[in-house]
């Protein structure tokens, strides 16, 4: 080989993995500094890597990475918090899984978005601590703003006058609620109740731990659902993978005793 | 792959075949090729033959979607095994892992995949109907979930933990501790954490 390959850290969220060859796996990773990357963790998926463990889906790692030809090879990684919780409840595992797929889907590769890798730890912390699955409903509202698709939700998208309290269009072509006047012009969207309404706009407003705090019934969570799932598909052209997921876990029974580690789960 | 104006055919399009293969690069491509160009006739055909077998006699077993030549396959209808325990796998490669352990004298269900949400991978691209059917009619009792400690295969084992959950059946999961020549300095805390609540007196 050539010269040295440098070396850099990083810490991050691990959003994916996809396995190569035997033993390999490429990762890729949303950092605090480096955004999104992709690299490669060699012999990963043997027993006796150091790495392994400290390299899965939703888990947040420190590590040192060095630079390659193609792809940055992982060098070491080690876990800062593993997400026990999160990945031992298949609720939460998903509704997680949904909102990694979120970020990658939002983001290009070696280019941070401010605030958003804090925001992907909040929302991870607040499932982790017991926080309902509706946290992913915030995650929601505020990665569009950050990632500059704010939503229209204090006046008119359209036209600019100010919302009656009142049921109110949430149109994804418009980019947000839409008056009464309005609607013929907004391209379809959700019709949404007052009680949504208000909750769109305190997870627009709020900070992660007030919304947590608020009770979102199921009922409520999926109108919210269905609606910012319009928007999200209109902004990036497509339907997210995890969507379909988390709606095949929302069918299966309710969870009775939960699987307990290591042991019986009867 | 940069085979040269010079590479015969047939030489060109072996090389391009084994690199199609897992774990297979360009180089090691193109020493099996020069390699299978000088053994014996016989020995190429061997290949040959072996390779054309797999893919004509080699089915998946109605029952439990194990690789095998015979349906059901020696699992399924060997009368010695348990019928009452299924331990549900992965891959079918899988089985063996288990089999060179012994000590399990069950049967087995070989899934073909684990849960990917992401790649977009569901519940029903996994064989877990076929699973279904066979915990209708009363006789298994308890339901091992084989799939790996990892994200995707957790999340496999509590959906079907879900699943199977309202049958009344035993889903019990393989305990996750450090494997054996592990370090405890390198083990992640996740691991280390499950190694603790599995310990055992001495
Ligand atoms: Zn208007
Ligand atoms: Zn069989």
């Amino acid at each position: 080989m050539a010269e040295r390959p440098r070396t850099y850290t990083a810490e991050g969220v691990i959003l994916r993995r996809r396995n190569i060859g035997e033993a390999d796996s490429i990762f890729t990773v949303y950092s605090d500094r480096e955004g999104k990357f992709d690299a490669v963790a060699r012999g990963v998926r043997k027993t006796r890597s150091k790495m392994r463990g400290h390299l899965e889906p939703l888990m947040r790692s420190r590590f040192l990475i060095a630079k390659g030809r193609t792809l940055d090879v992982f060098a070491q990684a080690e876990t800062v918090h593993h997400y026990r919780v999160v990945r031992e409840d298949l609720d939460r595992a998903a509704t997680a899984l949904y909102c990694a797929e979120l970020v990658d889907r939002f983001t290009v590769e070696r280019a941070p978005q401010e605030g958003l890798y804090s925001l992907l730890l909040g929302v991870l912390d607040a499932l982790e601590d017991g926080c309902g699955i509706a946290v992913a409903r915030y995650f929601e509202v505020q990665l569009l703003a950050l990632t500059g698709y704010d939503l229209a939700l204090e006046a008119c998208a359209l036209c600019g006058s100010p919302l009656p309290a009142e049921e109110t269009l949430l149109s994804p072509s418009a980019g947000g609620l839409v008056c009464r006047l309005c609607r013929p012009r907004a391209e379809g969207g959700r019709l949404l109740s007052l009680r949504a309404v208000k909750v769109l706009r305190y997870a627009r407003r709020e900070t992660l731990d007030a919304f947590a705090a608020v009770a979102v019934s199921p009922e409520l969570d999926g109108e919210l659902r269905t609606g910012l799932a319009l928007m999200l598909r209109h902004t990036l052209e497509r339907d997210l993978s995890a969507t379909r997921f988390v709606e095949d876990v929302r069918r299966l029974p309710a969870a009775h005793p939960p699987p307990s580690p290591g042991g019986s789960v009867e | 792959m940069a085979e040269g104006a010079g590479t015969p055919e047939p030489i060109a399009r072996l090389i391009e075949a084994f690199h199609r293969l897992p774990g297979i690069g360009p180089k090691s491509a193109q020493r099996l090729a020069y390699h299978i160009l000088r053994v014996s006739p016989q020995e190429a055909e061997a290949l040959a033959t072996a390779i054309r077998d797999v893919k004509e006699r080699i089915r998946f077993c109605s029952v439990c979607l194990n690789i095998t030549d015979a349906d059901p396959c020696a699992y399924c209808t060997d009368a010695r095994r348990d019928g009452s325990v299924i331990c549900v796998v992965e891959q079918a490669l899988d089985i063996m892992a288990v089999e060179r352990a012994g000590g399990f004298r069950g049967r087995y269900h070989v899934l073909h995949g684990v849960l990917n949400p992401i790649d977009g991978v569901g519940p029903e691209d996994l064989h877990i109907k076929e699973l279904l059917v066979r915990l209708g009619d009363g006789e298994v009792r308890e339901v091992i979930m084989a799939t790996n400690p990892s994200l995707e295969g957790e999340a496999t084992a509590m959906y079907i933990h879900r699943l199977v959950g309202p049958l009344g059946v035993r889903v019990t999961r393989l305990a996750r501790g450090l494997p054996s020549g592990a370090d405890l300095e390198y083990t992640d805390d996740l691991t280390l954490s499950r190694a603790f609540e599995g310990r055992q007196e001495l």
